[in-house]
C-alpha cells in the first residue's frame, strides 16, 4: 500500500518531462474527464492513463493502482445504482439510466485519481515543489506545504500498521477482525496517529525553521526546470484532450 | 520455553535479516540480545512473538509452533514492549491505559479484579493513573507502556530496549522490578539492549548477533570477556569488565588499588 506513492527512478519520457508540464498534465485529464459526460471518451482517457503509467515504464505500479481503486469504484458503482430512480427499470430496482450514470461516476473517479498517483511516480517531491517554486512562482512556503503533505502519506500508513502490530501484540485481535469489524477497532488508535503526526509536524516545522526556511525564495534552488521540445508536445495534447472533451 | 529452529527471515526487497537462527530459553532464563545497530535484533523478537513469520525454520513457545496460534492469542501469555512506547499507547489516561491492555487479555477476570490490578501496577509504578500519558516525558511514557505490559502478568516477557531515554534511577527502578518477576514468578525474560552495565547486572545468559546471524551464546560475564568476539560483534564492554581483563595483563600492576576500590562500590562482585 504504502509503494503506491512513491517514486520510481528511471529514465523515460514521462520522468525527463518538466515537473510542471506533468502537473498540467494530470490537471487537464482531470479537467477533460469533468468536462464530457461521454462513457466512452472516459474509456479513452482511462486508455490515455493506462499508457503514461505503460511509457513511464511503471507497468505493475499502474496496475496496482487501478486494482486499488477497482475496490472503491464497485462499492460506488453499487451503492449509485441502486439509489438511482431516473430512467426506465431494467431489473428489479436498477434503471438504465442509473447504470449510465453510475459508470460514468466511477469511470471519472477511476480516471482522475490515477495521474495524480503517477505524477508522484514518476517525479521527485522535491523536483515538484522546486519547479513549482521556480517557474509559477508559488510562494516556497505553500510548495513545502504540498510536499510535505505527499511525503507524509507513506509514512502515516506506515506508522498506522506498526501501531496496529504493537496493539495485536497486547491482545487486541487486529489478526482475526476483518472488513467493517476492523475498521472499528483502528478508529480508538487514531488518537495515538494523531498525536504523533502533530509532533512531528512540530518538528519538522522547526527544523526546518533553524535551517532557514523563511530565508528562501524562488532564486534559492540549486536545479534549474528548463522547457523542451517534449513538454511543447505533451502541452499541445493536453489542449487537444481538453478541446476533445468539449466537442464530444 | 523458547525455542528457535534454523530460522531465517527476509524482509521484502531484501536480502536475509535474519539467518539460520537456533537457539533455546528456558523457562525462567533472563536473557539478553546483544547487537550493533541493525544486527537484526528487533527482527529476531518480533520473529519470537510471531509479529512476522519465518521465511523458514519454525519459532516454538511452549512447546506449540507459533504458527498455530495468532499473536493477539499469544498476548495473554507473551508481553511484548516495543522500542517506541507512543505504538502502544492509545489512551487518555494511565490508569484508562492499564485497562485497556488487561480488559484484551484478562476479560474473564470481572472489572473489579480488572480495576484492583490496575490499582495494583499504578501503586508500583508511582503513578496516581490520572496522568495524561502523552503530555508524560519520552521515559515516562515508556514506563507507562511497561506497566500496562507487566499488569497482564505474562510467562513470557520480550522488551526491545526497554531502558532508553531512562535516567539512571529510573533505570534500575524498572529493572529491579523485572528481575523480580523473573525470579519470583519464573517470567522468562528476553531482552535487547545497548546499556551493558544494566546487562551486567542483570542478565544471566547473552545471545550476540551480528549481521543477522548467532555470533555467541554463554553467559554474560563470559561473553564479555572475549575480547575478539566484543570486536567483531562491534560492542564495547562494561568498563569494570575492560578494567579487570586489563588487570590480568601480565606487569599491570598500579590499577589494582583502584579497581579494587570499584569493585567494592559494586558490591564486590568477583571481577
Ligand atoms: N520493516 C522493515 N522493512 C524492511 N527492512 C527492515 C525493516 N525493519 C528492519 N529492516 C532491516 O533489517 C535490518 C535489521 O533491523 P533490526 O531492526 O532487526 O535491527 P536492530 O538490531 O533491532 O537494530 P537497532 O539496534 O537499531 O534497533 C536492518 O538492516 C534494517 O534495515
Ligand atoms: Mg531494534
Amino acid at each position: 500500500m504504502k509503494e503506491l506513492f512513491q517514486y520510481v527512478p528511471g529514465q523515460s519520457l514521462l520522468h525527463r518531462l518538466n515537473p510542471v508540464t506533468k502537473l498540467i498534465l494530470t490537471i487537464m485529464i482531470c479537467a477533460a474527464a469533468f468536462i464530457t459526460s461521454s462513457v466512452f471518451f472516459l474509456l479513452g482517457l482511462l486508455a490515455v492513463d493506462l499508457a503514461i503509467g505503460l511509457i513511464a515504464g511503471v507497468a505493475r505500479k499502474t496496475l496496482g493502482i487501478l486494482r486499488g481503486l477497482m475496490k472503491i469504484a464497485v462499492f460506488l458503482f453499487v451503492l449509485q445504482v441502486l439509489l438511482s430512480r431516473q430512467g426506465t427499470p431494467v431489473f428489479w430496482i436498477i434503471t438504465d439510466r442509473g447504470l449510465l450514470t453510475a459508470a460514468t461516476v466511477v469511470l471519472r473517479l477511476v480516471v482522475v485519481c490515477m495521474p495524480l498517483a503517477l505524477v508522484l511516480a514518476v517525479t521527485r517531491v522535491s523536483d515538484l515543489s522546486n519547479a513549482l517554486v521556480q517557474v509559477l512562482h508559488v510562494p516556497y512556503k505553500y510548495a513545502f506545504t504540498l510536499t510535505t503533505a505527499i511525503r507524509f502519506i507513506p509514512q502515516f500508513l506506515e506508522e498506522m500498521s506498526d501501531i496496529m502490530e504493537a496493539q495485536t501484540a497486547r491482545g487486541i485481535a487486529f489478526d482475526q477482525a476483518r472488513g467493517l469489524k476492523k475498521l472499528g477497532m483502528m478508529l480508538p488508535l487514531c488518537a495515538p496517529l494523531l498525536i504523533s503526526s502533530v509532533r512531528r509536524t512540530d518538528q519538522t516545522a522547526a527544523a526546518a525553521e533553524i535551517r532557514g526556511f523563511s530565508l528562501r525564495t524562488s532564486a534559492s534552488a540549486f536545479r534549474r526546470y528548463p522547457f523542451h521540445l517534449e513538454d511543447a508536445l505533451v502541452l499541445g495534447f493536453c489542449v487537444l484532450l481538453i478541446a476533445a472533451s468539449i466537442l464530444l | 520455553m523458547i525455542q528457535l529452529d534454523q530460522v531465517s527471515f527476509a524482509y521484502p526487497s531484501q536480502g536475509p535479516t535474519v539467518r539460520d537462527l537456533s537457539f533455546h530459553i528456558r523457562k525462567g532464563e533472563f536473557v539478553a540480545l546483544l547487537g550493533a545497530n541493525g544486527a537484526g535484533k528487533t527482527t529476531t523478537v518480533r520473529l519470537i512473538d510471531g509479529l512476522i513469520r519465518p521465511t523458514s525454520g519454525r519459532v516454538l513457545i511452549g512447546g506449540a509452533d507459533t504458527a498455530g496460534s495468532s499473536v493477539s492469542q499469544r498476548a495473554r501469555r507473551v508481553g511484548f514492549l516495543f522500542q517506541n512506547p507512543d505504538r502502544q499507547i492509545c489512551k487518555n489516561t494511565v490508569r484508562e491505559e492499564i485497562l485497556f491492555g488487561l480488559n484484551a487479555v484478562r476479560a474473564e477476570e470481572g472489572p473489579e479484579k480488572l480495576a484492583a490490578r490496575t490499582d495494583r501496577v499504578l501503586a508500583d509504578f508511582g503513578f496516581t493513573g490520572d496522568e495524561e500519558p502523552f503530555s508524560l516525558s519520552r521515559g515516562q511514557r515508556q514506563r507507562v507502556a511497561l506497566a500496562s505490559i507487566l499488569a497482564a502478568e505474562p510467562e513470557v516477557l520480550i522488551l526491545d530496549e526497554p531502558t532508553t531515554g531512562l535516567d539512571y534511577q529510573e533505570c534500575c527502578h524498572i529493572m529491579d522490578r523485572i528481575r523480580r518477576m523473573n525470579r519470583e514468578q519464573q517470567v522468562t525474560v528476553i531482552m535487547v539492549c545497548h546499556d551493558m552495565e544494566v546487562v551486567l547486572d542483570y542478565v544471566d545468559r547473552a545471545l550476540v548477533m551480528a549481521g543477522g546471524r548467532l555470533l555467541a551464546d554463554g553467559p554474560v560475564r563470559q561473553i564479555f570477556r572475549d575480547a575478539a568476539l566484543m570486536e567483531r560483534a562491534s560492542i564495547l564492554p562494561p568498563q569494570m569488565i575492560d578494567l579487570s581483563l586489563r588487570l590480568d595483563l601480565p606487569g599491570a600492576d598500579s590499577p589494582e588499588t583502584m579497581a579494587d576500590a570499584i569493585l567494592a562500590a559494586k558490591g564486590g562482585k568477583p571481577a
